[in-house]
């Protein structure tokens, strides 16, 4: 577990790693104390209760370095860490072996396979040192001498005088490293050059090439700059080990130097390196994850690419195998998206082909080629609803297609309505999203009130399903994905729609739905609703019930219509059917809509418990947000 | 008997731990990883599981969630067990949907006490 040392979340693996063996010591103790307590084995009883002390004040050093409150922990005080279980560890092993060699004696004693545990487990708490216990030195987990990837840490002494190489060499080989000389500095530049090396032990005082620069060649280089170097010197004075270290050097040994001392601070060097090689490791597939990430965001993941992050055991490894299943997910997903845009496209282009264009003319209507507002030339009439008419036009001042909606004169006249409608206008106006129709401009043109927006060239909904007749469940889907994608973005403006319903979902020739009149009905609002039935306006069947009993409303309200648009949609009815809004009113209250896949026995199950779901008459019944809406839509296979 | 399901990657570990609780008077079934572990909570016959936290194939956070969204095992009793120990470790589990949180190394008082809470002492 060498990633167990890397920075931050590293300390909860760190601690993971060093707790483990400490369990099993102490419950294998435990259970074989209770042993030697039942038979009365006194001798037994005192060792294990000695195995007991030392496992504690283990677990006591490891949660005092590594708090959990800690969030990082210098490398230095790791190190002394594992340097002060190296007492404990003594214990453990010094008061288990004489219970094993008896246990052992004793053949058939089944105490011996749990103090051999204890071993492995005291074993696994800290690096064996070889001198201590050489037959222990076969330890899965290496010894202190290894470097990052596991291998042998190999060292390079730099000295002229031909006694000091040697004295330096065998004592590191006895240590378990791997050792090569160099008799002045050019030849260990070359070596440097030739093969990576862990650390260099280098003499300052040589000849021709002395240690100040081979020193400074190697930390001006990018590929030797972070091999660790401890300079060893007679030169003890304050400015000769200030020159090494300004230099870059990791350490400084006087000679003659303290074998003890020179051990400590090589272990300590190549930890630190070992540490920092980890954390490059690291950070290189954090960046490999991050590309990932833009990798997705252009459409250019493919599944594996993160394959060998994901392999770490640690937070890194999980963050990428989490991430390539979100990808799959997504990639699945937008698959999906596209197959149901690709049928409801086939569905436009067929409605398109057989569809009348039918629009009531009524007096007052603005004929093609006449300029209105001055500013715009009326194209053709589009039609003509409820609230208004809507014609194309061309905006002579841009030269742009636009939509424009002129209202009703009866719908204005309330002074503090225009107010309302206007703020209306102004917060719909910062929507932005592919799946709404832009709202330009509100004015007043002789007396005449009149919206500017977007044109688009496409059918409504209404004429999609008056049409074709229920539409397939992929169909309705795309529609129902893209107008719940539309509210999320207004809902988080806080804009309700309040009027959702086929006649204001606009489809382009390739498929897109969009959204039109968001911020109109406020307008229609206080005319629409039980108080005023006499003047409903627009279509009562797909209000909320809160919308149609006057209490207070929510983006909940949207839902509860885009329910009734994709009830529509499958089975071509309304959940309600009622000839006026009180006996609608009356419905909604007593009765439950038949569920969809009664009326149509090819809309998919959970499809249709989502739509009761929208239906549902109390809000907080409801799918609670658009957003989640959107999701539930898309996990609809 | 009170059945006990041990969810544990490490063999050390569920080779002492069951032995200890055995030992108690349960009767314990092992698991190595978290995906071994959901399939035999879903077999049923559980009246508690002992879920490590960090486990190969599903770990034990997934294996909980897992667990509390089948309507099967929903009800089963889950004590997270963690070595980590880290700060909001305990609120993770919680939040999880375990119902009770322990420390490694194990301080076998204690956990029994908390399994005893839950299953109550089995009999002498």
């Amino acid at each position: 577990m060498s990633e167990a040392f890397l920075p931050v979340e590293a300390l909860g693996e760190l601690r993971h790693e060093l707790r483990t063996p400490i369990n099993h010591i102490v419950g294998y103790a435990e259970m074989l104390l209770e042993d030697a307590v039942e038979a009365g084995r006194a001798d037994r009883r005192a060792a294990l209760e000695e195995v007991l002390g030392a496992a504690r004040d283990a677990l006591t050093q490891i949660n005092v370095t590594l708090a959990p409150v800690r969030s990082q922990v210098p490398a230095a005080e790791i190190a002394s860490l594992y340097g002060s279980l190296r007492q404990p560890q003594r214990r453990i092993v010094g008061a288990v072996k004489p219970l094993l060699a008896a246990a052992d004696a004793a053949a058939g004693e089944p105490l011996g396979d749990d103090l051999r545990r204890i071993l492995r487990a005291a074993d696994r708490l800290v690096p064996v040192e070889t001198e201590a216990a050489p037959e222990l030195r076969a330890a899965p987990h290496g010894s202190r001498a290894a470097s990052a990837d596991g291998a042998v840490a190999r060292l390079l002494v730099v000295d002229d005088v031909e006694d000091n190489r040697e004295v330096l060499r065998r004592r590191l080989e006895r240590q378990g490293y791997a050792v090569e000389c160099a008799e002045d500095g050019r030849r260990a530049l070359a070596l440097i050059a030739a093969r990576p090396f862990d650390l260099v032990l280098l003499d300052v005082l040589m000849p021709d090439t002395d240690g100040y620069q081979v020193l400074q060649q190697i930390k001006d280089a990018p590929a030797t700059r972070d091999i660790p170097v401890i300079m060893i010197s007679a030169l003890d004075d304050m400015p000769s080990i200030v020159k090494c270290i300004e230099r870059g050097a990791e350490d400084f040994l006087p000679k003659p130097f303290d074998p003890v001392l020179l051990k400590a601070r090589i272990s300590a060097s190549l930890e630190k390196k070992r540490l920092r090689d980890l954390e490059k490791e690291y950070l290189r597939q954090v960046g490999e994850v991050i590309e990932a990430a833009t990798a997705v965001e252009k459409g250019g993941y493919r599944s594996g690419m993160l394959a060998h992050v994901a392999q770490r055991a640690d937070e890194l490894g999980r963050l990428a195998r989490v991430f390539d299943g979100m990808a799959a997910e997504i990639q699945a997903r937008e698959e999906r998206l596209r197959d149901r845009i690709r049928e409801l496209r086939e569905d436009i282009g067929v409605a398109r082909t057989s569809q009348e264009m039918v629009a009531v003319l009524d007096g007052d209507s603005l004929k093609p080629g006449s300029r209105f507002a001055e500013r715009y030339e009326v194209v053709a009439l589009v039609g003509s609803g409820g609230m208004g008419t809507v014609y194309r036009a061309r905006d002579l001042e841009l030269g742009d297609e636009i939509a424009i909606k002129t209202l009703r004169p009866g719908f204005v006249s309330d002074f503090n309505a225009v107010e309302r409608f206007k703020s209306e206008i102004r917060l719909a106006r910062r929507i932005t999203h592919p799946n709404v129709v832009r709202t330009h401009d509100l004015g007043e043109w002789g007396g005449v009130y009149y919206l500017t927006m977007e044109y688009v060239e496409g059918i409504t909904v209404r004429e999609l399903i008056d049409v074709r007749g229920p539409l397939a469940a992929p169909s309705a889907l795309a529609i129902g994905t893209q107008l719940a994608a539309s509210l999320a973005v207004a809902h988080e403006q806080g804009v309700i729609h309040r009027d959702i319903k086929p006649q204001n979902l606009l489809l382009d020739d390739s498929g897109v739905l969009k959204v039109m009149d968001f911020g109109v009905a406020r307008l229609a609002e206080r005319t629409s609703t039980l108080t005023e039935a006499g003047l409903v306006v627009g279509t009562p069947s797909y209000m909320s019930p809160e919308q149609l009993l006057s209490e207070r409303i929510d983006a909940r309200s949207d839902l509860y219509a885009v329910g009734v648009v994709l009830y529509e949609c499958l089975t071509r009815r309304l959940p309600f059917e009622a000839g006026s809004t009180v006996s609608l009113i009356a419905k909604l209250l007593a009765e439950e809509p038949a569920a969809p896949a009664t009326l149509n026995a090819d809309v998919p199950a959970p499809l249709s418990a989502l739509i009761m779901r929208l239906l549902a008459k109390r809000p907080e019944d409801r799918v609670q947000t658009a957003g989640e809406l959107a999701q539930l839509l898309n996990q609809v296979a | 008997m009170v059945r006990i399901l041990l969810v544990e990657d490490n063999e050390m570990n569920r080779d002492m731990l069951s032995r200890r609780l055995v030992r108690k008077g349960y009767e314990v079934a092992m698991a190595v990883d978290g995906r071994q572990g959901v399939e035999m909570a879903q077999a049923g016959g559980y009246d508690l599981i002992l879920m490590d936290m960090s486990l190969p194939e599903v770990d034990g956070w997934e294996a909980t969630r897992q667990l509390r969204a089948a309507p099967e095992t929903r009800a089963v009793p889950i004590i997270a067990l963690t070595a980590h120990a880290m700060a909001g470790d305990r609120e993770k589990a919680l939040e999880a949907g375990c119902d009770d949180y322990d420390t490694k190394p194990i301080e076998l008082p204690r956990l029994l006490a908390k399994i005893e809470a839950i299953v109550g002492k089995p009999p002498a």
